[in-house]
């Protein structure tokens, strides 16, 4: 069972009826807009990108700074030599 | 076509990479083309003629992407107009419309019995409303298009077999249920 209807149709499209819709002007004007919103994406993308690896690296080094710090003072009681 | 005409296209497609305006001269070619094919699929002028623009633009936008696979170009352009008026139907969860010129239906299959009139017209649409629809599509690009099981498969994303073989288990039930022959048969 097809989940599509059929209908017949009288008249077939005139090239003259068809031509109401050419514009090729318009198809250039929006390839161009895609073609723009493509790019402020991409560049957007790869700004992201690098901010993130920015993000991780700084964070990934205050991490190693906290590990190796030296242990502050221990501070140990004073031998008071009698 | 010919050699000279698929080299011609291939040229302009080369510089259609450079430059969009030069896409036009193949825009010209197969806008109706591409229009009648979406309409067909449509009967909706406006929105064949939307389908159409934007089946234009995704071309422009993937034409540096595009190889000649020994297809004519054409072929891409109905696969693109195919997957534009599929996007449509998803979006709208409607039921696929096939639009079909009576006098092209009248054209395509020979009269074999004395009774072909009105009624019979609309059995057999009634009876086409009950085939698959992707048999419908096969028939389409074969019958209405013009094209041959090669182009059809690459259009539809399936084997040439596949093509062929929903070809003629179609044709075999519109003969076996109404006495018909169909003008491309055999």
């Amino acid at each position: 069972m097809g989940k599509h209807e059929i209908r017949l149709r009288r008249q077939r499209m005139s090239a003259r009826g068809s031509d109401r819709y050419r514009n090729y002007n318009a198809v250039l004007k929006q390839h161009g807009n895609e073609k723009r919103i493509k790019q402020i994406t991409r560049i957007f993308t790869f700004f992201l990108l690098i901010a993130l690896i920015v993000i991780i690296f700084l964070a990934i080094t205050r991490w190693e700074k906290k590990q190796t710090k030296p242990q502050s003072k221990i501070n140990t009681p004073a031998l008071t030599v009698t | 076509m010919s050699e000279d005409e698929i080299r011609k296209e291939e040229q302009i497609i080369e510089r259609s990479k450079k430059d969009p305006r030069a896409f036009g001269e193949l825009y010209e070619k197969y806008f109706d083309r591409i229009f009648n094919y979406i309409l067909r699929q449509t009967d909706d002028e406006e929105l064949a003629g939307d389908l159409c623009s934007q089946t234009f633009v995704n071309a422009l936008n993937n034409i540096s992407r595009y190889e000649f696979r020994g297809f004519p170009f054409s072929a891409w352009l109905y696969k693109i107009a195919g997957n534009e008026v599929n996007k449509h139907y998803r979006k709208h969860k409607g039921n696929k419309i096939f639009s079909i010129e009576e006098l092209k239906v009248r054209e395509l299959i020979e009269q074999a019995t004395d009774d072909w009139d009105e009624e019979m017209i609309t059995r057999l649409l009634r009876y086409m409303n009950e085939l698959p629809t992707e048999m419908i599509q096969v028939l389409e690009l074969r019958f209405f298009e013009d094209k041959d099981f090669k182009e059809i498969a690459f259009i539809l994303d399936m084997t040439e077999s596949g093509a062929k073989m929903r070809t003629y288990r179609a044709l075999d039930k519109l003969r076996t249920h109404f006495n018909l022959k169909v003008k491309y048969d055999g």
